[in-house]
């Protein structure tokens, strides 16, 4: 019986399949999410936020560290690198928040053909990266603005806004685009797509552990960058912003800049009106191009 | 009306696929696009940092002009812009009518004002320097930084099976919808029609798994056929790779500029 708990092993060239898979789907899909347009209704909004069941069925099928790392690359090259919506450092805390969340929800399903498993890791899945990236969005606030015990409420209110927003995710996203596809995908896969990868099927005494991610490397870089985030945060706190607008700013100065801050909005939104109009003209005799000038 | 008619012609699929390869090629001839990747990423590195730790408000509006006139520059498309814009007024109009909600006042207004100028220039300087390599040049770039062969890779793949994926897609929604019913009544808010779509859009994944899967298996054995997957961190392929890539005077310049400006800021405000 020693055959039995030898761990899931892939060749490199089986992980760079995974990855690919993983990457081109679940990218694809972050397309088309930002193409579904966003319902409001009243403050609640419903929006497809994302086809979290994608890189959860993946993850559950196959090696889910690939598989989320894949995911998370995808995302970055699709979803934003290709939309230009790349945001640089942020997608820092993306990628990790996602490949985390995708990682320990592959790692808690222990058979594929259990649909209560499935069910249980594709809402686990969903709320660990829902909640870091809530902290995340509460601490970019609170660190961005400087004078928040000065503005009443503010504090208060990112907490709850994103608290909501995460509550929304979790019931509406979570249940309607992690867990009713994967509890079915998940098992009508099993079995059938492994072999087009060339690997066997995932079995139950297959297991993983968390010591595959969480190296020291990983702990070192999260410590360092944690620390870096505090001293800069204690910078800006004390020395590096001299000049207290509270004080200096009389009422007048104030609504003035407010007025200038809201005519630059205004000026964006304009000119890219503008521009839009006028790359339509421009477009309009020679037909269907899109390539102005 | 009018309006999301016009929306809806421009969210076609052909228009995506144009729109797309048009921010990926369309613009290499540039002033940015004309720079070292890695220029890009240093000048990127900081004003993509600094904002976050300055609240002089100043200082952001000096750098705001500065990436505005860089992203002009760039011809980045309108339509990102216009993302970019909504989303920024989006984020701010929410928190301050939260904000006055939980006992704020008009006051609420310029710390997210100012927040939202914040955000403005972390997310014009992306936009600037990363619209403006194209893919093979940012993998270039970044393979040369040091990220791993296979990430660099995986750019150059996304961009090249991307129009491939989405037309597969578009097939096999299509012919969901060509053998199903679709409700016959729309429901309140046309809430039958929209479930209706949102569960195909779901289902036409399950036949791309599967197509998908072969795909990228026939992928990596032509990667393993050309001996890729051994030369995507051999340090002589890497250093073969990438001896295109050079500093020149126009890159010393640019970061030089970049460097006085910001400096100048910092010293007159």
């Amino acid at each position: 019986m020693a055959k039995l708990s030898e761990r899931y092993k892939l060749t490199q060239s089986q992980k760079m399949m995974v990855f690919i898979l993983s990457m081109s789907l679940y990218g694809l899909s972050n397309m088309i999410t930002e193409l579904i347009p966003e319902v409001y209704i009243g403050p609640i909004e419903f929006s497809v936020e994302y086809f979290a069941f994608i890189p959860l069925t993946l993850c559950i099928l196959f090696h889910p560290l690939y598989a989320a790392i894949g995911a998370s690359v995808g995302e970055i090259i699709f979803g934003e690198l290709m939309l230009g919506q790349f945001g640089g450092f942020g997608e820092l805390e993306k990628f990790i928040a996602f490949s985390l969340a995708m990682y320990v929800a592959g790692t808690f399903v222990r058979d594929p053909k259990n649909k209560i498993q499935v069910g249980i890791a594709a809402m686990l899945g969903v709320i660990i990266h829902q909640f870091i990236s809530m902290t995340v969005d509460v601490l970019k606030v609170w660190v961005g603005v400087e004078e928040l015990e000065v503005v009443p409420g503010l504090a208060e209110s990112v907490v709850i806004i994103e608290g909501f927003y995460f509550l929304n995710d979790i019931f509406f996203s979570g249940i309607l685009f992690a867990l009713l596809p994967t509890v079915y995908l998940v098992p009508r896969l099993y079995g059938k797509i492994e072999p087009l990868l060339g690997m066997k099927p995932r079995e139950r005494t297959d297991r993983y552990s968390l010591k595959e991610v969480i190296g020291p490397r990983l702990v070192a870089g999260g410590l360092v960058l944690a620390s870096l985030a505090f001293m800069f945060e204690f910078l800006s706190e004390t020395d590096f912003n001299p000049v207290d607008w509270e004080a200096d700013l009389g009422g007048g100065l104030e609504t003035t800049l407010i007025w200038v801050s809201i005519g630059m909005a205004f000026l964006i939104a304009v000119s890219v009106i503008a521009v839009m109009v006028k790359r339509r003209r421009d477009n309009m005799p020679p037909g269907p191009g899109g390539v102005a000038s | 009306m009018e309006y999301t008619r016009k929306l809806v012609d421009k969210l076609s699929v052909e228009q995506l696929k144009v729109e797309l390869l048009n921010t990926a090629y369309g613009n290499d001839r540039t002033f940015l696009a004309k720079l070292d990747p890695r220029t890009l990423f240093i000048w990127y590195s900081f004003f993509g940092i600094v904002p976050w730790f300055i609240h002089n408000e100043k200082v952001l509006a000096g750098m705001f002009l500065f990436m505005a006139a860089a992203t002009f520059t760039a011809r980045v498309s309108p339509v990102i812009i216009f993302i970019l814009c909504l989303g920024l007024l989006g984020q701010g109009g929410y928190l301050f009518i939260a904000a006055l909600f939980f006992g704020g006042d008009w006051a609420v207004m310029y710390p997210l004002l100012v927040l939202t100028l914040k955000l403005s220039v972390i997310s014009l300087a992306s936009i600037a320097a990363f619209c403006s390599m194209d893919p093979e040049k940012l993998s270039n770039g970044l393979l040369k930084i040091g990220v791993p062969g296979q990430a660099a890779f995986s750019i150059a793949y996304g961009y090249r099976m991307l129009p491939t994926l989405i037309e597969e897609y578009q097939h096999v929604f299509q012919s969901f919808r060509l053998r199903g019913k679709a409700p016959e009544k729309h429901g309140f808010l046309y809430w039958r029609t929209i479930a209706y779509f949102i569960k195909l859009a779901v289902l036409s994944f399950y036949p791309l798994l599967l197509s998908m899967a072969k795909r990228a298996r026939t992928t990596v054995e032509a990667l393993e056929t050309k001996g890729s997957l051994n030369g995507f961190n051999d340090p002589a392929v890497k250093k073969l790779k990438l001896s295109g890539l050079k500093m020149g005077r126009a890159d010393y310049g640019f970061l030089l500029f970049s460097a006085v400006y910001a400096a100048a800021l910092f010293i007159l405000f």
